[in-house]
């Protein structure tokens, strides 16, 4: 390599730095934005539900979501679900990983933020409020609609969105 | 003299009796058998008294098993073939019977699953049993199921295979649907069940 190379190559890593200070500087939830959130309507007198989103880090380092609230349910966790050879495990997580200028996707089947004990039923339109405290323990609130599962699908069977599907299998 | 004749009698119909109960392959008692040998005639009962496999000859079945606490996989897994019932016109919907077998009898009430299902497709039967019953019949389509306690405040949850049976009109098994099947994927496979009668 040449010298010339290398200061170019200095230089960059310099600039960098440089332009990503002010972000570094910031708290994890100013870095993070949530994208798309819905909580699921769940059939009449089921009182457990899922809260899905997507989480995307514009920070250049790895944050974390360790902690999910809600007033409107008596519990709120952070689980995840694994295929097993075709058996599905439901399980709690400690935290929820968000890449350095990655995104953390939380959908049904997968990640999500499990909402135990509703304390009234959820109806189309309705929001609830859902506090995410990440590593650092900045927080950010975000009103979740709700979304009836018939909704919800056919938003999945957008043109585009079909492709992903096919991927799954 | 006659008494001992018939003694005798009693006897060896007894011992003809154990003689074929032990005759049963070892074999039988262990894992599932493979996809082709899988299914059979089941019977467990809903709000409306006992549904048999049997009574539903002639009608293509689909068979799900879950529980209703399921919050993620279950309501996925019947938002999507609730959808592919919604697309069929009436005389297909009259040939096609979907079941929802719960894998958590304890928590899961007929009037629970009633509920339940009818959120999804007032066509579907959710069906319990004792948990005896509930193991034979998800043995015979190789379902597995396991109670977990995994420290969470809602209480246990049921791990559970998230396939949906397709039963062919004859009642024998047809297809198995991996989870997430989109609806025009289960559409297609209703129609290729009825077409094997």
């Amino acid at each position: 390599m040449t010298n010339k190379f290398r200061s170019i190559r200095i230089a960059a890593c310099i600039m960098g730095t440089l332009i990503a200070a002010p972000v570094l500087a910031g708290s994890a939830a100013e870095s993070i934005s949530v994208n798309d959130p819905f909580v699921r309507i769940v059939p009449p007198g089921m009182t457990n539900t899922g809260a899905f989103m997507v989480l995307k880090n514009a920070d250049a380092k790895d944050h974390k979501l360790v902690k999910a609230e809600s007033s409107a349910s008596k519990v709120t966790e952070l689980h995840t679900h694994t295929n097993e050879g075709g058996v599905m495990k439901m399980r709690p997580v400690k935290d929820i990983e968000i890449k350095a200028n990655g995104e953390a996707v939380l959908k049904p089947g997968s990640l999500h933020v499990m909402m135990i004990g509703l304390k009234q039923e959820l109806k189309e339109g309705d929001n609830v409020t859902v506090t995410l405290t990440f590593e650092d323990g900045s927080s950010k609130k975000v009103e979740v609609p709700a979304r009836k599962i018939q909704t919800e699908m056919k938003m999945e069977m957008k043109p585009g969105m079909m492709h992903d599907h096919k991927n799954m299998h | 003299m006659k008494k001992i004749t018939i003694g005798i009698m009693v006897a060896l119909a007894l011992l003809l009796f154990w003689v074929l109960l032990m005759r049963q392959p070892a074999g039988e008692h262990g894992q599932p058998g493979p996809a082709e040998t899988r299914g059979g005639d089941f019977t467990l009962r809903s709000t409306n008294g006992p549904v048999a496999l049997h009574d539903l000859k002639g009608k293509v079945v689909l068979l799900y098993f879950g529980y209703t606490f399921c919050p993620d996989i279950c309501p996925t897994s019947l938002g999507f073939t609730s959808q592919a019932l919604a697309a069929l016109d009436k005389t297909e919907l009259d040939k096609v019977q979907m079941l929802f077998v719960t894998v958590d009898p304890a928590r899961d009430t007929l009037e629970k699953l009633k509920s339940y299902t009818a959120y999804f497709h007032p066509g579907i039967i959710g069906l319990s049993g004792t948990p005896e019953e509930i193991a034979k019949v998800a043995k015979l389509y190789g379902v597995d199921y396991a109670k977990q306690n995994t420290g969470s405040a809602g209480g246990y949850v049921v791990d559970h295979s998230a396939y949906t049976y397709v039963i062919a009109p004859d009642g024998s098994l047809f297809k198995s649907l991996d989870h997430g099947t989109p609806p025009a994927q289960v559409i297609e496979a209703i129609h290729a069940a009825m077409k094997k009668s």
